[in-house]
């Protein structure tokens, strides 16, 4: 499977959900730092109330079921915190007095920044919200065998947490006992609901969420941004450098060469300056056969002159045979020389040629008229094919893929040409018997110079020359040249496709 | 008729010796060809100066002016210096006959020299007889602008109408300026209308070894001076795979 970029950058990018974690952590931290003061401070609440009532032991003679002397009220309502509930029991385990109440009075009003708004709602169906509603009865089991009270009876200070009679709440209880002398006289437990503490863990817990998940998804978003920019850039970059060459190697245009100043930027100017220099290679080898001829054309002509002028000399008689021998090779030099110039004078023919709309049929029947020397069977459609080129072109580039074939053929059967329209495109192809393409030259065929021909002795020179004159007209037409062997292997089909002119 | 200009320039040496000799100046900065062309056209009767720079062939012109220039483009130094020369000659003379014989064979040079007012343009491979059947043509045109036209040599076809000894082509009355190749090559062309020629008979009639492409452009440009005086002109007509013919 193929992982672009992009999902790379985002699977990265899941580091930083590390960060509402630790969050998290901290905040159940700061939980259990508020729950131990709450905690310590109850314990405190307890033990002063009892060293209050210490004091006043006349307090505690109290019977089970009478009111608490005012007195007693006064102290316990006095050293009372706020929200919480405290309440004395003997060591017959009666409840000797009960003043205050675990609900908070004033409904809670909570003011929520932005980010704690956004992320609310959702957070909000997550938390354990601490409610006021809930069964606040101090159970008559927890008055006898509550394990708080018990202990403090006992002397020690015992502290637990438990939960309301209906399991909304959670009660912190904190005991301490009353000594009278050497005896404990009775307990005083404090309670209050750890709602306070939970309302603060949840608004934190709300703030750390908003902010890590804002945090969390403005920097997944930028970085998402980054990496699809990124991944278009060298999207394009691939896209272009694709483009600029094609299936067989040749550079088509050269990069434009971005002007970022980054590192994609880097590789996009050493691809354009990479593929500059290649086109540049390119044009250099295909321009060789045209300079070469240039530049052997003067000493040629030094050559040529020279003879020229000897023949108006006396000779002696067998200085004739000599003087003949040097003129047919100056004419076989002038042959390679005339061929290397024409792919040249093509190229600069087909870079100023203007194009007309003709039917290539009428150019196809008259491809074999030059060589009547062998047989050939030519095939064109019922109608038109039109094409958008140079017909005086088209005809050059049939007649190298006539004169190619007409070389190559062996035995008697015909060279086929063929002219066919198929959909939008005009395919002409020319095929002889004849020995197969070499697999080393494959896609070679049609470049300057490349010749699969072996030495033929004192025959015509090849300098591999005519395919690419094909090749040149053919992309010129809008098309493409291309050759294979015969589906049987009996011989070669050279093939030229181009688009068809739509009419008008 | 044109086309026996070509062993009419051998014979040329005789005849015209005894009047006075032509001059035929030689611009080229090859000193071996330089020399070999001087002395054949020495042979032929000519007389020959010949000059390996643009400065000192510049100078000489100045005092005195050839019968005839054949130049080459590139000189020494100066890749184009062929080019001035013809100018700065063409601003001394309006009909002094110039041929250019160089090694550059590009349609873009051979367009800019005809552009600057050469008669002809030739590359370097062509052969003595080639360049011989140039010289003369155009001296014996040059001799007949001289004098008033008393006897005509013309071809009419339709409304082509070809001057064979000033080497002129007219079409419906307006001057088709050709070089001399070109008239050659419609002449060839129009000789028998509707015969095909092909290219080797063409390269044949025109005096020139050249291939396919650069007949190709030819008759290109030749299509396109005619279209310039007549935006409908189609009376050269390709037989793709054999040549071109004269559409009567």
């Amino acid at each position: 499977m193929k992982v672009t970029l992009r999902a790379k950058v985002v699977l990265v990018a899941l580091v930083l959900s590390v960060i509402p974690l630790v969050g998290y952590v901290h905040v159940k931290q700061m939980e259990k730092i508020l729950r131990d003061a709450q905690e310590q401070a109850l314990r405190a609440n307890a033990r002063a109330i009892a060293m209050a009532l210490h004091d006043r032991p006349q307090l505690l003679d109290l019977r089970p079921g009478e009111p608490a002397s005012a007195e007693m009220e006064l102290i316990l309502k006095s050293l009372a915190r706020a929200e919480s509930r405290v309440w004395i029991v003997d060591q017959n385990q009666r409840l000797l007095a009960l003043v205050g109440d675990l609900k908070k009075r004033m409904p809670e009003d909570e003011s929520l920044d932005f980010a704690t708004r956004l992320v609310h709602p959702v957070v909000v169906r997550l938390l354990e919200r601490p409610t006021e509603d809930f069964d606040d009865s101090l159970p008559e089991s927890e008055i006898a065998s509550g394990t708080v009270a018990v202990s403090a009876l006992q002397g020690v200070p015992a502290r637990r947490l438990r939960e309301s009679v209906d399991g909304r709440a959670t009660i912190l209880s904190a005991s301490a006992p009353i000594w009278s002398g050497e005896q404990v006289a009775a307990a005083v437990v404090a309670e209050e609901t750890t709602n306070t503490t939970r309302s603060v863990y949840n608004r934190a817990l709300e703030q750390v969420v908003a902010v890590t998940l804002i945090a969390f998804l403005a920097g997944g978003l930028t970085l998402l941004a980054f990496a699809s920019r990124l991944s278009t850039r060298l999207q394009r970059l691939r896209d272009e450098a694709e483009a600029a060459i094609d299936s067989q190697g040749r550079v088509r245009k050269v990069l434009s060469g971005s002007t970022a100043s980054d590192e994609i930027g880097d590789l996009s100017r050493s691809f354009s300056t990479v593929l500059e220099r290649l086109a540049q290679y390119n044009s250099y080898l295909e321009n060789m056969a045209g300079r070469l001829s240039h530049e052997l054309r003067t000493p040629i002509a030094v050559v040529r002159s020279s003879l020229e002028n000897l023949r108006l000399h006396p000779l002696p008689e067998d200085a004739g045979i000599y003087l003949t021998r040097a003129n047919d090779g100056l004419k076989r030099l002038d042959t390679i020389l005339t061929r290397m110039s024409e792919a040249t004078r093509l190229e600069q023919l087909v870079r100023e040629s203007q194009k007309e709309r003709f039917d290539a049929r009428e150019v196809v029947r008259g491809g074999a008229l030059a060589y009547p020397q062998r047989r050939f069977e030519v095939e064109v459609p019922p109608s038109p094919v039109w094409l958008r080129g140079a017909p005086d072109l088209y005809a050059q580039m049939l007649d190298k893929l006539v004169s190619n074939a007409v070389d190559f053929a062996t035995g008697d059967e015909p060279i086929r040409i063929n002219l066919q329209a198929k959909g939008s495109e005009a395919v002409l192809t020319v095929s002889n018997r004849g020995p197969r393409l070499p697999e080393a030259m494959a896609g070679k065929l049609f470049e300057s110079m490349v010749s699969v021909r072996g030495t033929k002795g004192a025959g015509e020179p090849h300098l591999g020359l005519g395919l690419y004159i094909v090749r040149l007209i053919a992309e010129f037409h809008g098309g493409s040249a291309s050759a294979m062997d015969r589906e049987d292997g009996s011989g070669v089909v050279m093939k030229v496709r181009s688009p068809v002119s739509p009419a008008g | 008729m044109a086309n026996r200009g070509q062993h009419g320039g051998e014979r040329a040496g005789s005849g015209i010796l005894a009047a006075m000799a032509r001059t035929v100046a030689i611009v080229e900065d090859d000193a071996a060809i330089r020399a070999n062309y001087a002395d054949m056209l020495k042979k032929h009767g000519y007389q020959v100066s010949a000059y390996g720079d643009r400065k000192s062939a510049a100078e000489a012109f100045r005092s005195r002016l050839p019968d005839l220039a054949i130049l080459d483009i590139g000189l020494g130094d100066e890749p184009d210096g062929g080019f001035t020369l013809c100018r700065e000659l063409r601003a001394l003379s309006a009909a002094l006959p110039i041929i250019f014989l160089t090694a550059r064979d590009s349609d873009f040079d051979m367009v800019s020299g005809l552009r600057m007012g050469a008669d002809d343009y030739l590359t370097k491979d062509a052969s003595l007889p080639q360049l011989l059947a140039r010289i003369s043509a155009l001296f014996r045109r040059a001799d007949l602008l001289r004098e008033p036209p008393e006897s005509e040599e013309v071809l009419e076809r339709g409304p082509l109408r070809l001057d064979m000894k000033r080497f002129q082509a007219s079409w419906r009355e307006s001057a088709v300026d050709l070089t001399l190749t070109e008239f050659w090559l419609v002449h060839s062309l129009a000789r028998f209308p509707g015969h095909v020629k092909d290219r080797e008979q063409l390269m044949r009639d025109a005096h020139i070894v050249v291939d396919d492409a650069t007949i190709t452009s030819h008759v290109k440009r030749m299509r396109r001076k005619f279209q310039a005086v007549d935006k409908d002109f189609a009376a050269i007509d390709a037989v793709y795979g054999l040549g071109y013919r004269w559409k009567a």
